[in-house]
């Protein structure tokens, strides 16, 4: 066969949007396009810009360059456009680079793009690929959309049928169904789809897949196991090096698991979750040096962006106060409070870490000024304070003298994380040292019973068929303990009883799905979250 | 540029350094190594760059039959010549600093031969080589697309520089399981220093034909690093083919 007279593709009803920051390189994929016909063909020099334009039109394909410059890279601008459902459900993304990276290769359905192509770009390989990439994604779309609505057995149902005729998309499809299983906490589901990819190949996706669920079953040496031959095979698997961190960090390993964020950071040092998690570990370890390294990295790559939060800011205030630098910790303070202006729960955060900063730098009158006027606040508002800055707050509540405020902030942290078994030694131990032993033993018991009091008392009203009086409790202790998981998922399935008792109300369906996801964000690897979406979705269906 | 598919118009803008490895522990910062890979990278693109002022000259030139067209010509596959060991030598140096992300899915051959095929299209046609390929549409293998497509336009390269007036990209399923590419011409074949080396990883410099190895090198390289069960791939030489000449074979499982 000659390869010349080949048809060209016809992209004349199709839309797309270039994102490059150089002006020549837009020019030539242009005129690529242009060759099949395209004419609907925006154009976007940054991130930022090519997020307004993605808000305004849902392309039926993008081509973005991984590197732009300052500003977000490309893998930002996507994991953004997939997080604010930027994209139409058969939106093709082809991610352009210099080179393979890590991320175009591993990473989840919602973090890696559709396919990749590596420069130089041939015109035959982008249409091959956008062509293959639009066909698949058209078929996929249904499968996308259940996804998206939290339809996991939905989705699932799909793939099952596509995978029931082989294709072209077959491995694709695995893929999905492995991470579909991930998110519905069908974990064997999932395994199963892992150890039969590695049978065929040795697939790192499948074997970080693997060893995720193995991490998730607790059976941490044999995660480690996995993790190790994926990053002993190369260092460029990134993901791994994450996992493999996390891994040693729970085995206790805090000098793997650092050694194991540096060699991913070695390789692409620009991701703030990555550095913070540096921070934490080095922190644990004692190494306040890199720790403060981390934090400051970490605060830098997020600011302005959506991934900034105010835990980095706090630690690496924590971090120089232990280092007896108590002006540079007021100064990130400061910065925090700028950064984060328009953040009332930032502001009040900012305010309460200055309590310990003004004590340590001499001034015990203006900290006792401010908690004066923060205390209501923190009496009322206890269940705002990440734990850790509860525990920034005990030395100076107790040097001050303010004990009420100290026991109002313990026994909602307790309350709100009673299944922590190291908040409430620490908290034993911290009113122990206070000469305060038996009342420190005794808030624990305390605020632990009154969270398992709330969750009794709504099993039994709910057994007793009152449903309706165990949603009420279930609900008001829900806004008084956002953090507690178990408590939280425990409305979600009164949510769902009450539903299959009485119908689908789609109030209570975004209840508990408000629940449940909040619930995630504390105890992303709890089985019951998977559970109680695939119940929620079969409620009433 | 001439027709429809033959398109080095490779679009080779010049791009911007990447994932970059710095010594564990070090502050990001310069190193030998570092302006070593930077300036392969840079150089790379630069010769791209001439390769596609030259296939856009000799798509405009009137007459193929001067001697300034076959200096072109020539000057053209010298420079797709150093631009493949440029690229060669920067994914060896990742996979041996064990960095590459290694990445092999199940793709289309027909795909693969087709791009392949088009980044050497203007090269053939501007020196009045046959180019043909034959695939399956249906058939699949795992591979790392990257590296196998680097290991095959060098093959092609090396094939249209040393036939007579063609060359043939033959990808068939091996009975035995996985595929196997052949490139085959009707040139003079291989010499038997060549063939005696076979595949074999360790492999003398020659000065007298200014061979490095380094694309044979790069192939077998490649191949070892594709593995299903207890098979890996594998390259050899081969001479006396259908068409008469030398013919390059790789094999995955």
């Amino acid at each position: 066969m000659k390869i010349h007279n080949l048809p060209l593709p016809d992209f004349s009803r199709k839309s797309f949007l270039i994102v490059e920051d150089y002006e020549g390189m837009r020019g030539i994929l242009r005129d690529l396009l242009g060759r099949a016909g395209a004419t609907r063909i925006d154009f976007a020099a940054s991130g930022d810009s090519a997020l307004t334009m993605l808000e305004k039109t849902r392309y039926d394909a993008v081509l973005c360059d991984l590197h732009l410059g300052q500003g977000k890279n490309g893998q930002q601008v996507l994991e953004e456009a997939r997080l604010r459902q930027l994209l139409a459900p058969h939106g093709v993304w082809l991610m352009i680079s210099a080179e393979k990276s890590s991320e175009m290769v591993m990473g989840t359905a919602e973090t890696r793009p559709d396919d990749y192509l590596v420069k130089p770009i041939s015109e035959t390989l982008l249409f091959i690929r956008l062509r293959r990439q639009m066909d698949k994604k058209q078929v996929l779309a249904p499968i996308e959309q259940a996804m998206r609505d939290h339809e996991y057995l939905k989705a699932m149902r799909l793939v099952n049928q596509l995978l029931a005729t082989p294709s072209a998309y077959t491995w694709d499809m695995k893929r999905l169904k492995a991470e579909l299983a991930l998110q519905s906490g069908d974990l064997e589901q999932a395994r199963a789809v892992f150890e039969d990819a590695l049978g065929q190949r040795d697939l790192p996706w499948a074997r970080l897949g693997l060893a995720r669920i193995l991490f998730q079953d607790n059976q941490l040496e044999q995660a480690r196991q996995h993790l190790l031959r994926i990053t002993g095979g190369s260092r460029a698997y990134l993901d791994a090096h994450d996992w493999l961190a996390r891994t040693l960090e729970s085995l206790g390993d805090l000098d793997g698991a650092q050694k194991a964020l540096e060699h991913a950071l070695s390789l692409s040092p620009h991701v703030a979750a990555r550095q913070s998690s540096l921070g934490e570990v080095a922190a644990r370890r004692g190494d306040l040096e890199t720790a403060a390294r981390a934090y400051r990295r970490g605060i830098e790559l997020a600011r302005n962006s959506r991934n900034a939060s105010v835990e980095p800011y706090l630690s690496l205030a924590r971090v120089l106060l232990a280092r007896g630098e108590s002006g540079e910790a007021a100064e990130v303070i400061g910065r925090l409070g700028v950064d984060m202006k328009h953040d009332s729960n930032a502001q009040f955060l900012a305010r309460v870490m200055e309590i310990p900063i003004r004590l340590n730098s001499g001034g015990e009158q203006a900290a006792r000024q401010l908690l004066a006027e923060l205390a209501p606040s923190l009496r009322h508002d206890a269940h705002r304070l990440p734990p850790e800055l509860a525990f920034d707050l005990a030395g100076p509540l107790l040097q001050l003298g303010d004990r009420e405020t100290l026991d109002a902030v313990f026994t909602n942290l307790l309350a709100n994380h009673h299944e922590h078994p190291d908040y409430a030694n620490r908290v034993r131990a911290l009113y122990a040292e206070a000469g305060r032993e038996e009342e420190g033993v005794k808030l624990v018991e305390e605020a632990t019973r009154s969270a398992l009091d709330i969750m009794d008392r709504g099993v039994s009203l709910s057994r007793a068929g009152k449903l309706d009086e165990a949603l009420t409790l279930l609900r008001e202790a829900c806004h008084k303990l956002p953090g507690n998981p178990r408590l939280l998922l425990n409305h979600a399935y009164l949510l769902i009883t009450h539903m299959e008792q009485h119908g689908r109300d789609l109030h209570l369906v975004y209840e508990a799905l408000e629940c449940i996801k909040t619930a995630r964000r504390s105890a992303p690897h709890d089985k019951r979250v998977g559970e109680l979406l695939a119940k929620l979705e079969q409620v009433g269906a | 540029m001439a027709d429809s598919m033959s398109d080095a118009n490779l679009a080779t803008a010049p791009d911007k350094m990447t994932d970059f490895p710095n010594p564990v522990n070090a502050e990001p910062g310069m190193s030998m190594s570092h302006f070593l890979v930077s300036s392969v990278h840079d150089m790379k693109n630069s010769l791209a760059v001439m390769a596609d002022f030259l296939e856009t000259a000799l798509a405009q030139a009137a007459d193929p039959a001067t001697p300034l067209y076959r200096q072109a010509s020539q000057a053209l596959y010298e420079t797709r010549r150093i631009n493949d060991h440029l690229i060669q030598l920067l994914a060896l140096y990742k996979i041996e600093q064990d960095f590459y992300p290694f990445d092999p899915r199940e793709q289309n051959l027909a795909d693969l031969a087709l791009d392949a095929l088009s980044r050497v299209a203007n090269l053939a046609q501007s020196r009045g080589i046959s180019l043909e390929y034959e695939c399956p549409d249906n058939l699949h293998a795992w591979f790392d697309y990257e590296l196998i497509v680097g290991v095959l336009v060098q093959a092609l390269h090396n094939a249209l520089h040393y036939t007579r007036d063609r060359v043939l990209c033959l990808i068939a399923a091996d009975p035995r399981g996985g595929i196997s590419i052949r490139v085959e011409d009707n040139g003079p074949g291989f010499p038997d220093f060549l063939l005696r080396q076979g595949a074999s990883h360790q492999r003398e410099i020659s000065f007298e034909t200014g061979s490095t190895g380094l694309g044979l090198y790069f192939a077998s390289v490649v191949a070892g690093l594709h593995r299903g069960g207890e098979r890996h791939g594998s390259t050899r030489l081969e001479n006396e083919g259908p068409l008469g000449g030398g013919c390059f074979v790789l094999e995955l499982p």
